[in-house]
């Protein structure tokens, strides 16, 4: 790991296709401010991309990278963290990803506290599908699917995480610049799993979940200096707060033990001996 | 052939019958006697007719027969159920105290034994099938002795107290016998050898295969009848550095294992039934981020729910095309335990070496059969591991294009690439499920499109000529009448070629352990007068493959009760079928 890695060694030199002013511009930048800060380098670090318009952040920065199938984004970084406990895992992808299609996952994920940092990219529609509504849209959201609004509660992805048994919860937003790569650092250098919801907002079919609907109503935790994340009380408080929505820390466990700690996964399980192991043949005596 | 026995017990699901039966089939074992085991039962955890059936001989024994000499009934359904297997030199032990009426035909010898009394007498009633046992001793003229050693290996965990009480059941039962009833002449008599034989079902056989090879990660969600490889692998894979995760579901697990597989390590996981389905979503992945990865597919009856205990090979078809696109993959489906070894190891090389999905397709027959092998059936110094173009720190160069990134869908004319792991220096790349070009990057060029649907194929094609991907032959080599077969039909087969064989028929078999790529088999069929399919589905997956492979027809010979060939049964088939009409 070298200590001069700056952030633009984590960008490709690929364009991004999304549209201008879309919220995962910001997002990406402040994930790559975030694992330069916490002395990453691209040939230790994977990325695991979802789909959908923040699937193809595995495109647009440099790393070892897989953009696999819709919705299992988590079961892919939790396998390259299993193998290979060395190596900085970061998943991302979006709203659809994570809390539709992949939502059982991101259950389990966030109950084995595998030591990754899932941030998602979270704009409150399908995009990529040119706007549906996504599990986060609001329930009078009207979009090509839903013409009266889905008349169903938003997924609180937040709320979601803490009834599984999360140990890092967090939100930002992805114009506030500094704000967002802070919390994402906060969230890689996690013992466990770092989940972050970025609001990261959809300029072409979102009308509602605006740069400005959040620029007006966030609330930073950072500001509110009551707050204390490792109290969990406090932490279901703001995470269920029906008026308000937040960027910052909610929550970290201090206690948190990431998986691999706990099941004594230690090795780098990609060196093997050239033929079976020494002892093998005791596999098969075994048997007698 | 060698004289052979068939016993078995049989009961209600949840009275001990599959423990029971190991136990018996260990001590044949440790008394150097071959064995072959086979499983009635039903997915329930209590309630429904299960059974537990051995075949042993002092020779090798690879197949169920429709013959039971000695059954321990704990139920009279336990009879009814294998009143077509039973003969009149048949003994069946039961307990006359309990409260059912055994009905047992007059031809044949009941052993009325107080299983449950004599069992509380040693100790407790839960040894009654122990004290059945040892009454089966007696009947087959078997030392008690070796029942020992079974039951200090099953029981040895829980203390000398009960490992002492169980061996004075078998005793309480095998003396009973003997002062109650005088069977000489039924005429069984049980040798021995000084041999030291294995006994393991095929499942034990992949797992152990997976360590043998170096696979270190294992992800997957339980489900009948694979989890058991899962099972083997938890509390070992460790001692190597290894782990086992229980993901969500299988969506999840193949995600995970390709997961590890991406990070560097041998990765596999293995499913059956719907499992399968799920995991479909994935193949085309890991095909198109040229991905090792091992998936095995431990068949069971479908489709859907169907009858998951029982027996079929109904999945060749999904194996072959399953995923949408087109998928480039291996197909190994190994024809016995031992194969479910060296199938597995080969699986491993073949999907580093290629850095493609192979396919390990077994069957729930194989899954829960336990065989004896001698220990060098499983010689570890025979394991090869050979982990194809991964490429070091130093070959990176090699691999850089101008700009300097990592060419890891490198258009080769093998068409393997170079493949790195997260770690080495410079080689940082992605890959997708997208089509991509040489870098991993979403592409829609016709011409890298082209290049990189060609390389994928490529990989298949260089492997069909740099591998060896022949079948495995018994039987008369120029006999006009061909038998050909895949998977876990092969001991059947063998068999049943003495009973051809004694009644004049000679047969040529060849058993298929590659799917795809797979042996031609123009010259063979061309060479018989007439060709007959088995295996174990309705609609003869296989069979297709082949008329399509040599632009003929072939009979077949299709089984899909759920329950696996048997020897004489087979045989006969073939002579039915031999006197058949070819299809048109």
């Amino acid at each position: 790991m070298s200590s001069d890695v700056r952030f633009t060694d984590f960008k490709s030199d690929k364009q991004p296709t999304w549209c201008p002013g879309c919220g995962d511009f910001g997002t990406m930048n402040g994930m790559m401010k975030a694992l330069a800060n916490t002395g990453n380098d691209p040939d230790n670090t994977f990325v695991v991309a979802g789909i959908g318009c923040s699937g193809k952040i595995g495109t647009y920065m440099h790393s070892y990278a897989l953009h696999g199938v819709h919705g299992r984004a988590l079961p892919v970084g939790t396998g390259v963290k299993m193998a290979r406990p060395d190596v900085e895992v970061m998943v991302a992808g979006g709203d659809g990803d994570g809390y539709s299609i992949g939502a059982g996952h991101f259950v389990h994920a966030v109950r084995r506290n595998v030591d990754m940092t899932y941030v998602v990219m979270d704009n409150r529609i399908y995009g990529l599908t040119k706007g549906q509504a996504s599990p986060t849209s609001r329930s009078d959201f009207e979009t090509s699917t839903t013409p009266e609004g889905p008349k169903q509660p938003p997924v609180n992805p937040l709320a979601l995480a803490l009834a599984s048994g999360a140990s890092f919860i967090a939100q930002s937003f992805s114009s506030d610049a500094m704000r967002h790569a802070e919390i994402v650092e906060k969230a890689i250098e996690h013992d466990g799993f770092g989940f972050v919801n970025v609001f990261s907002p959809c300029v072409t079919f979102n009308d509602v979940d605006t740069y400005d609907y959040f620029r007006d109503s966030l609330v930073d935790l950072q500001e509110d200096e009551d707050h204390d994340p490792t109290d969990y009380e406090a932490a279901k408080e703001v995470i269920l707060d029906s008026e308000k929505e937040y960027q910052g820390v909610m929550y970290q466990d201090e206690n948190s033990v990431p998986y691999h700690e706990k099941h004594g996964v230690t090795e780098d399980m990609s060196e093997i001996p050239d033929g079976a192991p020494e002892d093998a043949m005791d596999l098969v005596r075994e048997f007698y | 052939m060698a004289e052979d026995l068939n016993w078995a017990i049989g009961g209600e699901a949840g009275d001990g019958i599959d423990s029971t039966g190991k136990i018996f089939a260990q001590a044949l074992s440790r008394a150097g006697r071959h064995v072959f085991t086979s499983k009635d039962f039903a997915s329930r955890i209590r309630g429904g007719y299960t059974a537990y059936k051995i075949r042993t001989s002092v020779e090798q024994v690879q197949s169920v027969v429709d013959r039971l000499d000695i059954l321990v009934a704990l139920t009279q359904r336990t009879i009814d159920e294998n009143l077509d297997e039973l003969h009149e030199g048949s003994a069946i032990i039961y307990d006359g105290e309990r409260s059912w009426d055994a009905e047992i035909p007059d031809e044949m010898t009941a052993v009325d034994v107080p299983l449950k009394s004599l069992a509380e007498e040693a100790g407790g009633a839960i040894m009654r099938n122990i004290v059945a046992l040892g009454a089966a001793c007696t009947i087959t003229g078997f030392d008690v002795e070796y029942l020992d050693e079974a039951l200090e290996k099953r029981f040895g965990g829980k203390g000398s107290k009960i490992v002492e009480n169980n061996k004075e059941a078998a005793r309480a039962g095998q003396e009973y016998v003997e002062e109650n009833y005088d069977l000489s002449h039924l005429g069984y008599n049980v040798e021995t050898t000084d041999n030291d034989y294995v006994l393991l079902n095929g499942n034990e056989a992949i797992g152990m295969g997976a360590l043998a090879a170096g696979c270190r990660f294992y992800a997957g969600y339980p489900i009948t009848p694979a989890t058991s490889i899962m099972e083997y692998l938890t509390g070992r894979i460790e001692d190597y550095g290894g782990h086992v995760v229980q993901a969500e579901d299988e969506l999840s697990a193949i995600n995970m294992a390709l997961g590890g597989a991406r990070a560097g390590a041998r990765a596999m996981t293995a499913t059956s039934g719907a499992g399968i389905d799920l995991m479909t979503e994935t193949f085309g992945l890991v095909a198109t981020s040229e991905t090792p990865l091992v998936i095995a597919d431990v068949q069971r009856s479908g489709p859907s729910t169907g009858m998951p205990t029982k027996q079929e090979q109904g999945d060749l078809n999904m194996a072959l095309y399953g995923g949408h696109g087109e998928v480039p993959r291996f197909v190994v489906a190994p024809t016995s335990i031992t194969e479910c070894f060296w199938k597995t190891v080969e699986a491993f090389n073949l999907a580093e070496k290629y850095q493609t999905p192979v396919f390990l397709v077994s069957d729930l027959a194989m899954s829960v059969t336990e065989q004896t092998f001698p220990p060098e059936a499983f010689d570890m110094s025979e394991v090869e591991i050979d982990r194809g173009k991964l490429v070091d720190e130093d070959e990176v160069d090699e691999w850089l294009d101008a700009q300097g990134h990592f060419r890891a869908h490198a258009v080769t004319e093998d068409g393997v690439s170079p493949r790195a792991i997260p770690g080495t220096t410079d080689a940082a790349h992605m890959s997708t499920g997208l089509e991509h070009d040489e870098l991993g990057r979403r592409t829609e060029e016709e011409d890298e499109r082209v290049q990189q649907v060609d390389k994928r194929n490529r990989k298949v094609e260089t492997a069909r000529e740099q591998e060896d991907w022949d079948y495995r032959e018994f039987g008369d080599p120029d006999a006009d009448n061909l038998v050909i077969s895949w998977g876990s039909n092969e001991g059947a087969l063998v068999e049943a070629l003495e009973y051809l064989e004694a009644d004049g028929i000679d047969v040529r078999v060849i058993s298929v352990p590659y799917i795809f790529p797979r042996p031609d088999l123009t010259e063979e069929i061309e060479a018989a007068d007439e060709t007959i399919v088995v295996e174990c589905n309705a609609n003869g997956q296989f069979a297709d493959v082949i008329e399509h492979d040599v632009l003929t027809r072939v009979k077949r010979i299709n089984k899909y009760t759920g329950v696996r060939f048997k020897a004489d049964e087979l045989a006969d088939d073939i002579t039915d079928k031999l006197s058949e009409e070819v299809p048109a």
